[in-house]
């Protein structure tokens, strides 16, 4: 619970009131109180915890704990505790602490904001304490956290999962035209992020700079991103870091609820529907619950200023359901979802050679500006995830928490080439990738030293195996990959200080499997990588509102099949790729330096990291072009370097009255290759964005209105590997890229919103205008960038509904 | 007890995965949509109807890790006329699949585009034509006059230009299908 505190102080903390306010509408809006928007969160809960005997005394580590926020607290050795940030209105309040009788009431802020509670000892019934509304274990590690909740997530609803994250300092994302968006961790991409969806770990072939995430933005009610090497707990391969997307909380009140979201935007004339019902039961079946949720998304060609974007439409049809038993002591869940998208590939990118690159580098719009259509034609990508997971869990005082979760997912890629002469309905390319996963975690039960001390932890055990299959084109083969790793994590909490320490031990494996066309023979080659790590981290609260949080871990990431056997041509990248068997195992030390401040006035969060990379796979331009028959192409094979990212994300907000808050979120990143002596590609420029809030008070029907302005500010990224042409057997090669990168941009956007009532009906309506002044620009890391502008204006209209 | 409950569900979903299939292990043979293994030039002298010259460009590479037989050259005599036809194949299929047919098809978005060498005294004039609308018909090059002038050799490129709705007579629209070069020897 000291963790959890320390971890929203440590969270982005001009997020925080937003995610507060709309946990608290999570709560609020089924029973229909007009709480929803409320501005100005600057109240607080204080106050002290005494115990009955000896009469008065203080009484330390006793948790405080916010329901509707799930936030919490615990008191200091006087018994003393402090929450912040809180947005006016009623909440319910537990005080507990092992051995004493409970006491939950409900508070109003800020009118009872400071609370002297009495705690009398009960040691006839020893309460439980009760997990299940708390912060998941695995999210107290002291790692650098950012969270997109409530409205903050609300605001970017319709958008691309990695695009509403780059809402948070020091992400940023790779794209492929409008509806591709890769996220990028402090400059790391591809494997060396998780993504854990629903709590497994997405195996969606994210090895592809043009495959984004399959997964359904509206499902979370909460994006978590830990930046940094977060390997122990979350599994080898977290170098960047991990996103979490987590669904909303079970309903545990009889009946049936739901929610409808509504988007519409004006460029590419997006609309999307999304929507859930849900309920749980009462009596006999106390205990059972259920959502079913489900997504339909429907773009068009997007417009770029001055011209519509060639087949950049794209189509999604997502759902899932969910079921879970949850008794005091144990509980079982069963999890379905399905993600099913095309996505139109922007033809003016589609070149068949080099020569064809030339050109289409250097004419300044695409040849071909057709009009508006929502057909998406040749090229596009067709992809389905499907994720069928099962937890099941016991708890109790004693024991702990041990959960079993598996899970089994499958993803088909089918990836349609343009066409030139024939009339072939089947892709160019066909993976299907089959991972089963299992994961056993023990949570010791908290340990109360009598110094005052706590300890917590766990230990666990990951496994996983994948079968990949290909058809139609070589570009990776078909392979097993099995991988089995341990770890085990302590924390201990005393005082002001939190310690962190955790290890890890992975072994996994690969087996990669060719036909030899000449005899018909299948042959295999096989890979074996064994790997410990560990991390430490330290956390200190300076005062009650400030907290220095560092860590120290190591990570690793084992070369997937891509970056050993690639061998093909990636059509819409333009390049021959090719792979090398005799890669070594990234490894990745990395550091990392938070302070988080939560004042009256001024709150920020500000990071710097240092993740020095061995062995960073990367794909190095080859000298001599390949000639295949529709012309010559750059070559590029994989290679490693020792890399080093290093940064600093700042987030400050400043009330500069009581409704006007300004904040500013800025990323800044350095990355070199320092085996080359020279910078690496893709690598996100400086960015910065700085916007203004004014937030109404709630008048009538009218809660929650606010208006907001903002700039983004992007630097022209000029640390970039030199670029340099030769001519190569007659063959005009470039060395580094192929065009410098684009100049720096400036973007200008607004939002309006308010939670309005329609009889006892709350609606959410949020309006976002996105590149208002309409600017042409091209930006540094969309892979089509050579060949057109970014989109320009967009309007959007988000509607939000409880049922 | 409640270890029977709760795997009971687990149970089902481990049934369900079907783990450890052993599909990666049966490997499908590479296959490309669209190929062109085989291009075949064959020149009729026009003074003399017996005389025919043909060059092969034969298994031209899939995966680009073999270059294609490059070696097929042209010779023709200095001063000359002769009639061109080319023929494009995909012998990868079975039976092979005749591209030059489809291009025939589809001849309002296709190009075929013959660029000499500097030095080579040869030139190659389309003479077929596609039915494109005005400011159509344009070339399309499956057939074309060849003349030679004075004994020298080079290079003859071939390019096979799709222009899908934006051909316009000129090798600048479209993406290249096929880029490939012929040695020519012009000599008595």
């Amino acid at each position: 619970m000291m963790n959890q505190y320390l971890i929203s102080n440590r969270a982005n903390a001009y997020l925080r009131p937003l995610i507060s306010l709309l946990s608290l509408a999570w709560f609020l809006l089924p029973l229909g109180v007009q709480a929803q928007l409320t501005p100005a969160c600057t109240g607080s809960l204080s106050g002290q915890i005494l115990t009955s005997a000896p009469a008065s005394a203080g009484l330390p580590g006793a948790t405080i704990y916010i329901r509707e926020l799930q936030r919490g607290t615990l008191t200091d050795t006087e018994g003393r505790f402090r929450l912040d940030n809180l947005c006016p209105g009623q909440y319910t309040v537990e005080y507990r602490f092992l051995g004493f009788t409970s006491v939950t009431e409900s508070v109003r802020v800020p009118v009872d904001s400071v609370r002297q509670i009495t705690l009398s000892n009960d040691a006839r019934n020893l309460p439980g304490v009760d997990v299940t509304e708390h912060r998941s274990e695995a999210k107290q590690i002291l790692q650098t956290q950012s969270e997109l909740a409530g409205i903050a997530l609300d605001q970017s609803r319709g958008l691309t999962l990695g695009e509403s994250l780059k809402a948070i300092a020091g992400l940023y994302s790779i794209q492929s035209g409008p509806a591709i968006s890769k996220p990028v961790i402090h400059g790391l991409y591809s494997n060396r992020i998780l993504v854990l969806n629903n709590g497994i770990r997405q195996e969606d072939q994210q090895w592809g700079s043009e495959h984004a995430p399959q997964v359904d933005q509206f499902v979370a009610s909460r994006l978590t991103v830990i930046k940094g090497a977060a390997s122990i707990r979350y599994g080898s391969d977290a170098i960047g870091g991990v996103i979490l997307v987590e669904p909303k909380a079970m309903p545990s009140a009889p009946g049936i609820h739901g929610e409808a979201n509504l988007v519409g935007a004006t460029n590419g004339r997006m609309g999307a529907v999304s929507g859930f019902l849900e309920g749980a039961f009462d009596r006999k079946l106390t205990g059972l619950s259920w959502r079913a949720q489900g997504t339909l998304k429907r773009a068009g060609n997007a417009r770029a200023p001055g011209y519509f974007l060639e087949n950049t439409g794209f189509q999604e049809r997502n759902f899932s359901a969910d079921l879970h038993y949850d008794r005091k002591h144990w509980g079982a869940e069963v999890y379905y979802s399905q993600f099913n998208n095309q996505i139109g590939m922007f033809r003016g990118a589609q070149v068949g050679s080099l020569s064809d690159l030339y050109a289409a580098i250097a004419r300044p719009e695409p040849l071909v500006q057709p009009g508006f259509t929502y057909t998406i034609d040749r090229p596009f990508q067709d992809v389905q995830h499907q994720l069928l997971k099962g937890r099941a869990y016991y708890r109790s005082e004693s024991f702990g928490e041990l959960t079993l979760t598996v899970a089994s997912q499958q993803n088909t890629r089918e990836e349609y080439d343009r066409l030139s002469f024939s009339r072939v309905t089947t892709p160019e390319l066909y993976l299907k990738l089959n991972t089963q996963t299992a994961d056993l975690i023990w949570e010791h039960p908290v340990k109360r030293t009598p110094s005052g001390g706590v300890w917590s932890g766990s230990v666990g055990v990951n496994a996983l195996t994948q079968g990949n299959v290909r058809r139609y084109l070589f570009l990776i083969p078909n392979f097993r990959a099995n991988g089995l790793g341990g770890f085990i994590i302590e924390r201990y909490a005393y005082n002001r200080w939190i310690f962190e320490g955790g290890l890890r031990y992975d072994v996994r494996t690969l087996r990669a499997f060719f036909l030899n066309e000449t005899d018909d023979q299948v042959f295999s080659r096989s890979h074996r990588w064994d790997n410990a790590n560990g991390s430490f981290g330290v956390s200190y609260e300076l005062r009650p509102n400030l907290t220095l949080t560092t860590n120290l871990s190591t990570a690793w990431r084992a070369p997937n099949a891509s970056d050993l056997y690639a061998n093909g041509l990636h059509q819409s990248s333009v390049a021959y790729e090719r792979g090398n068997p005799n890669l070594k195992a990234e490894q990745a030390y990395n550091g990392n330096l938070a302070l988080a401040y939560t004042g009256e006035r001024l709150s920020f969060d500000i990071g710097i990291f240092n993740n020095l990379i061995n062995n960073y796979i990367y794909l190095k331009p080859d000298s001599v072009p390949t000639i295949r028959q529709r012309g010559a192409f750059p070559a590029y094979s994989y290679d490693q370097v020792r890399a080093l990212f290093r940064g600093i994300d700042a987030t400050i907000s400043y009330k500069l009255s009581q409704p006007l808050t300004f904040t500013s979120k800025t990323s800044l990143l350095w990355a070199y290759n320092q085996t080359a002596r020279d910078y690496l590609v893709l690598v996100p420029p400086q960015r910065s964005e700085n916007s203004i809030r004014y937030e109404f008070t709630d008048q009538g029907r009218v809660s929650g209105l606010y208006v907001q302005a903002s700039l983004l500010a992007v630097a022209r990224q000029h640390r970039v590997p030199t670029v340099s042409s030769e001519m190569r057997e007659g063959t005009l090669i470039f060395r580094g890229d192929f065009a410098p990168p684009p100049p720096g941009y400036v973007l200008l956007g607004a939002e309006a919103g308010l939670t309005l009532r329609l009889g006892n009906q709350p609606v959410q309506v949020i309006l976002t205008g996105a590149n208002l002044a309409n600017t042409v620009y091209r930006d540094y890391l969309n892979r089509f960038r050579y060949f057109a502008d970014e989109p320009g204006r967009n309007l959007s209209l988000k509607l939000k509904v409880a049922i | 007890m409640f270890t029977k409950r709760l795997f009971l569900p687990l149970l089902a979903v481990a049934l369900l995965t079907g783990a450890c299939n052993r599909d990666e292990e049966n490997v499908a043979p590479d296959e490309d949509n669209e190929r062109i293994t085989t291009v075949t030039l064959r020149l009729t002298n026009k003074a003399n109807a017996g005389e025919t010259v043909t060059a092969v460009l034969d298994g031209l590479a899939a995966d680009g890790s073999q270059p294609g037989t490059l070696a097929a050259s042209l010779i023709l005599k200095p001063n000359a006329a002769y009639s061109m036809r080319i023929e494009l194949a995909d012998k990868s299929k079975t039976p092979a699949a005749d591209i030059t047919a489809y291009i025939k098809d589809e001849a309002n978005e296709h190009l075929l585009v013959y660029r000499p060498s500097a030095g080579l005294n040869m030139t190659v004039t389309p003479n077929d034509r596609d039915t494109n609308p005005a400011p159509g018909p344009f070339p399309v090059g499956l057939t074309a006059d060849v003349t030679t002038g004075a004994a020298s050799s080079g290079k003859l490129n071939v390019v096979l230009r799709h222009q899908p709705g934006t051909k316009n007579g000129t090798a600048t629209p479209g993406t290249s299908d096929l880029d490939v070069n012929f040695d020519v020897s012009i000599r008595q």
